[in-house]
């Protein structure tokens, strides 16, 4: 058994990690923060060329590119770190040998490259399975590795929309929207890390390991599921905007200053008759607070109107939290900033400063014991390992390391 | 399949969710009914059907047979509306391996906050990016916030599993939702910029929209490396002519213009002709599916993705698979069972 490069319950869990983007990487974070010894393994040009044309979307860890800009772009950052570092070109046959034998003392590879990128690499399963029969191999294409769409291009906000979810979302049906955040990246992140971990439960079971393949694009029909259900039913599925098929009023209000605003919702009967006592008093209404669902769904524009009224006035924050005290569910509609100031989250520690610069990123939702950021380790350069991967893993000596130079990078060759 | 586990599942979606990944990994699922079914997106007979399909499920059960199943479980999942309600069961829960996902998490100020999926997709960062700039910003219809979590608590449970603990795990919504933000922390945190919403545009390359085509709609994401087969597939050589539009920033700072030209172009054409287009100039572009395009969608019929359920009704319909898979398999149909009252 290895050790982990921080505690927790995957300490012994080897992970080969060749993923890009968000879905693939986000998946190996939520590994590595349970312990699990991650190496990633990059390609020479992987993180960029040495001088970026642009800045990146999400900055660089200290506001500046600094002098190594493929390692602090903050993006790419943010979902690496408690990994080591290898960066070793799979295209040439010395890089080829290395990463199998990486595979034969290893638990798992997950990439998610397009379908069957790995097999014209010459590295697909039978290869991995013939360098190790136990290794479990986790694929996550768009739209798997067969059927008719298999060799499409798929990004998260295209995907999206072939799910269905397009279709579903919006202020009106004749007018859909997308999220734009490519949703379904996430979506595949937890099944796949999900996937993997019962995975190896099974391989400690059995001692087998097996094939993962985790589609983009069903991750996001999987997500569609009740309403799917429901059309087989013959049940109606509308375009609520803010709206919602069971809950009313619910919805979100303006608030105080530039675009603020509080998201209100009464799911229950006793929350409607709090928020009337609440309306009556401060707008002037005259809810009764006997009305069930139907009843409120036949004024919720009346009721819409006075729960801005309330809300209009009054900074976010401070209605959240007088709706709170009177029992009723509401909260901010909020932004980084008031994420990362908002108590919650101080005191249960989310934003971790374990980068460069003490920048914040985001933590671990699992809380569990033995699981403590303190030992997290930062995001590692590009190849920064590579000597003690090769040592630790593979047995290597110094002239066996030093015969691969030509293959092993620690920065971008251009 | 896994050592056949016997799981205790207590709460709302996100543990019915959690529940439904247990079951399709081989394990004996007991469902506590809840007394009160939450609001759902969709019908309860979808809900049940989709979450609940290959479980045993009881209903009014007293505090004493809860207390029995509980101690007879390997696996404990336990949704609470707040950590108040699950002081409730942590006593019953002792010394067992359980998971409690929470809209907050088991301590800190807000522990105890009431909350909704709307409210929670809010303070986690999710709806302030959503919908139009100049519109209230737009919530996330569906139990996405649910069925992550109980994603995140079936994984824990397994590795938790996996090492023969006997945890508490302790799952947050609010934490899961920004856990599983794109790049909208690290832009204020390192940019100092608050990412804003713009509709369907994703803003930041260009072109990145949702387009009217002449019987539905398509959405491109067109990346700059995608720029070129992208004229390809729309046969406009205005564009490519235009000095305007020759680098993405170009086309951000004209991006009017440009995604005036190409609803043009998109309106004349049909969903079938841009996704043959699509597929020839191999361009990430999504035709806008209905759900009933996705029920027929040949891709997932040829994939055999969908599993057949017979709903407690007794009718069948067809309901995803779980999203990945390890073998190759025919998925097994799965039967929703009624609840029964074991112990009134």
């Amino acid at each position: 058994m290895s050790k982990g490069l921080t505690n927790g319950p995957l300490n012994g869990a080897r992970i080969l990690d060749l993923t890009h983007v968000w879905a693939g990487p986000l998946a190996v974070r939520f590994l590595a923060d349970l312990g699990a010894e991650v190496v990633r393994v990059e390609p020479p040009m992987g993180r960029g060329p040495k001088a970026f044309p642009y800045a990146p979307l999400g900055g660089w860890l200290g506001s500046a590119a600094g002098d190594d800009p493929w390692n602090t772009n903050a993006i790419f950052v943010k979902l690496m770190r408690n990994r080591r570092g290898l960066s070793v070109d799979l295209k040439t046959a010395e890089g080829k040998a290395v990463f199998l034998q990486l595979v034969s003392v290893a638990d798992v590879v997950i990439e998610n490259f397009s379908a069957n990128a790995m097999d014209r690499l010459g590295l697909g399963h039978d290869v991995l399975v013939e360098a190790n029969p136990h290794i479990i191999n986790v694929s996550m294409p768009g739209f798997g590795n067969s059927g008719p769409l298999a060799q499409r291009v798929a990004f998260g906000p295209t995907v999206e929309a072939m799910a269905g979810l397009t279709d579903v979302l919006g202020y009106d049906a004749d007018d859909p929207r997308n999220t734009a955040m490519a949703l379904m990246d996430p979506i595949s992140a937890t099944h796949a890390f999900a996937a993997v971990t019962q995975a190896l439960q099974h391989k400690k079971d059995s001692g087998q390991g097996c094939r993962i393949e985790m589609s983009l694009h069903e991750g996001g029909v999987n997500y569609m599921g009740p309403w799917l259900i429901d059309r087989q039913l013959g049940n109606p599925v509308e375009t609520w905007g803010n709206r919602h098929p069971g809950i009313v009023p619910h919805g979100v209000y303006r608030c105080q200053g530039d675009d603020q605003w509080v998201a209100i919702a009464c799911q229950q009967q006793s929350h409607w008759q709090k928020l009337t006592a609440v309306l009556n008093e401060e707008v002037g209404t005259q809810f009764s607070a006997d009305l069930d669902l139907d009843a409120r769904r036949k004024i919720e524009t009346e009721i819409d109107e006075a729960l801005t009224t309330l809300t209009t006035g009054t900074s976010k924050h401070e209605i959240s939290q007088r709706l709170q005290t009177a029992g009723i569910a509401a909260g901010p509609v909020n932004t980084t900033p008031d994420m990362a100031a908002d108590e919650q989250t101080i005191e249960r520690g989310f934003f971790v400063n374990y980068e460069r610069h003490a920048t914040p990123m985001p933590g671990n939702p699992i809380k569990m014991a033995g699981l403590d950021s303190d030992d997290w380790l930062p995001c590692p350069g590009l190849g920064e390992h590579n000597d003690e991967v090769l040592r630790d893993w593979l047995g290597y000596d110094q002239p066996q390391i030093d015969e691969l130079a030509t293959v092993l990078h620690n920065e971008p060759p251009l | 399949m896994a050592r056949c586990l016997k799981v205790i599942e207590m709460g709302g979606y996100a543990a019915g969710y959690a529940g439904r990944l247990f079951v399709r990994d081989g394990a004996d699922v007991v469902r506590v009914e809840p007394t009160v079914e939450k609001p759902s997106w969709a019908s309860y007979e979808a809900m049940e059907t989709y979450l609940h399909a290959g479980k045993r499920r009881v209903a009014r059960v007293s505090e004493r047979v809860l207390a029995d199943l509980i101690q007879a479980a390997d696996v404990v999942v336990c949704e609470v509306d707040s950590a108040q309600q699950y002081d409730g069961f942590a006593s019953m829960c002792k010394g067992k391996r359980h998971v409690v996902i929470s809209p907050f998490g088991l301590t800190g100020p807000k522990q105890n906050w009431q909350a909704t999926p709307s409210t929670l997709l809010a303070m986690g960062g999710y709806t302030q990016i959503m919908g139009d700039a100049d519109k209230a910003p737009l919530t996330l219809p569906g139990h996405y916030l649910e069925f992550q979590s109980g994603t995140l608590a079936y994984g824990a449970v397994q590795v938790s599993v996996l090492e023969d603990r006997r945890d508490l795990i302790d799952i947050g919504m609010f934490e899961t939702l920004m856990s599983l933000s794109q790049f909208t922390t690290v832009r204020w945190h390192c940019a100092g910029q608050i990412r804003s919403r713009h509709g369907s545009d994703f803003w930041f390359v260009s072109p990145s929209e949702l387009f009217k085509c002449a019987d539905g709609w398509v959405y491109i994401n067109i990346v700059p490396n995608f720029w070129d087969p992208f004229l390809a597939l729309i046969e406009l050589p205005e564009l490519v002519i235009d000095e305007r539009f020759q680098t993405n920033d170009g086309r951000m700072l004209y991006r009017e213009a440009l995604l005036s030209a190409i609803a043009g172009a998109f309106k004349l054409l049909t969903k079938a002709e841009i996704e043959q287009r699509a597929e020839q100039c191999r361009v990430p572009l999504g035709v806008v599916r209905t759900l009933d395009d996705v029920l027929a969608e040949p891709h997932l019929l040829e994939r055999g993705f969908w599993e057949e359920i017979t709903s407690s009704a007794g009718g069948k319909v067809q309901s995803p698979g779980l999203p990945y898979r390890t073998s190759d398999e025919p998925r097994a149909g799965w039967a929703v069972q009624a609840a029964e009252a074991v112990d009134v």
